[in-house]
């Protein structure tokens, strides 16, 4: 199989008791490809609704603690 | 026939004649004793018998015997008879307390040095065992017992006095370790996982790799993408793949990728059944990003018939694993 520069994983075959690092096949790399992609959108889900909240406090004019007294 | 010196031109009577021949044949002229006695030279060649009711000995002086020399010695009574070393010396592997009908040679090495060849009669251990399968063991007094084989499936244990093994059946339940797997790479996957024990433990310790902190998380059979089910802090079922990040952490630090302080159990339940799904929780232990002692627990289910056959481990990221092992235990 030609070299395609892809993550290694690391597989143990419990049955065999062999140890194989080799790139991931098409399938691991589509996951994995799948996951950065969500797990770059889910973080900029968070940092978006981070900064959404703190320019909204700053519109109101309070801290965080104040919100959260409001809200309590 | 006592030790001689024979002379040129002697000649040996009839009688004499028998008592070399029953000399070379190991037996010979036998002078009885009844009390303790001290070995003279005219005993050399001959049988010594000692018949008391009492203790007795026989001892052994230097300057009476020459190398070569032999004594026969024999108890024929019932109190023991030693062979007493006096100014010689005598040498025996076995004893030199003789019991009634015991006996043994007296062989000299020199003038002054013998050997006790005893040929007394030890007693044997007497065979306790009876059917296929015995095993003996040593009772009370280091009397031999036997102990008769168990059923099967038995195991040798202590009894409960602690006096003597026996067979007893095993108490159900036990955990076995399938692998340790050193952690490398952008994810381990430990595959062909036995399917015949009834849960799954798995465990991550001391997990580390490069670039930046981050959750972690497991898979479950990742060699087809069909069957690949994520561990998520929602729901977890088939359909939802690439729909969820659902990374592990307590949602408010990632793990840290250096130091190793992070300890992750996954317990899977029913992970070989193919006719219902599974359940799963895991918990960890691990160093935040900026606090220790962070702690996340995460419960769901697997919603497939689908066996799970291998397990991997990964940084959510992707990044590179660089410490820690995963181990694998059946659970039964």
């Amino acid at each position: 199989m030609a070299k395609t520069n892809r993550p290694i994983i690391r597989v143990y075959n419990s049955e065999t008791d062999e140890v194989i690092d080799r790139e991931m096949n098409d399938t691991e790399f589509a996951q994995y490809e799948a996951d950065q992609a969500a797990r770059a959108a889910a973080q900029a889900k968070a940092e978006a609704k981070a900064q959404a909240k703190a320019e909204l406090l700053q519109r109101l004019g309070i801290t965080e603690d104040e919100a959260r007294l409001l809200l309590a | 026939m006592a030790k001689q010196t024979f002379t040129t031109g002697q000649v040996l009577t009839a009688a004499q004649m028998t008592s070399l021949q029953q000399t070379a044949m190991g037996g010979g002229s036998t002078t009885a004793k009844t009390a303790s006695y001290v070995l003279v030279a005219a005993d050399a060649g001959t049988t010594v018998a000692m018949n008391a009711a009492g203790s007795t000995t026989i001892t052994v002086n230097t300057g009476l015997f020459s190398a070569g020399d032999t004594v026969f010695i024999q108890n024929w009574g019932a109190g023991t008879c030693t062979i007493t070393a006096g100014t010689a010396t005598v040498s025996t592997h076995g004893s030199l307390a003789l019991s009634q009908y015991e006996g043994g040679q007296l062989y000299f090495t020199s003038s002054s040095a013998a050997i006790f060849f005893d040929i007394s009669q030890s007693t044997g251990m007497t065979n306790p065992m009876t059917t296929t399968g015995d095993t003996i063991y040593s009772s009370s007094g280091s009397t031999p017992a036997r102990l008769g084989i168990g059923t099967a499936g038995q195991v040798l244990t202590v009894n409960s006095g602690a006096t003597a093994p026996e067979w007893t059946t095993p108490a159900s339940g036990s955990m076995t370790l399938l692998s340790t797997t050193t952690l490398s790479g952008a994810a381990t996957t430990v595959s062909s996982i036995n399917q015949t024990y009834k849960d799954l433990l798995v465990t991550v310790s001391n997990a580390a790799w490069n670039t930046s902190d981050d959750a972690i998380a497991f898979y479950t059979n990742l060699t087809s993408v069909t069957s690949f089910v994520r561990l998520t802090n929602t729901a977890v079922q088939a359909t939802n793949l690439n729909t969820n990040i659902g990374d592990f952490s307590d949602g408010v630090e990632n793990y840290k990728r250096t130091g190793g302080n992070n300890f992750t159990s996954l317990l899977i339940q029913d992970y070989a059944a193919t006719t219902r799904y599974k359940t799963f929780y895991a918990y960890s232990i691990y160093e935040g990003s900026t606090n220790n002692g962070r702690r996340a627990c995460l419960f769901g289910g697997f919603a497939s018939n689908t066996a799970i056959n291998s397990v991997s481990f990964r940084i959510s990221s992707g990044y590179t694993l660089t410490g820690g092992s995963m181990r694998i235990y059946g659970v039964n």
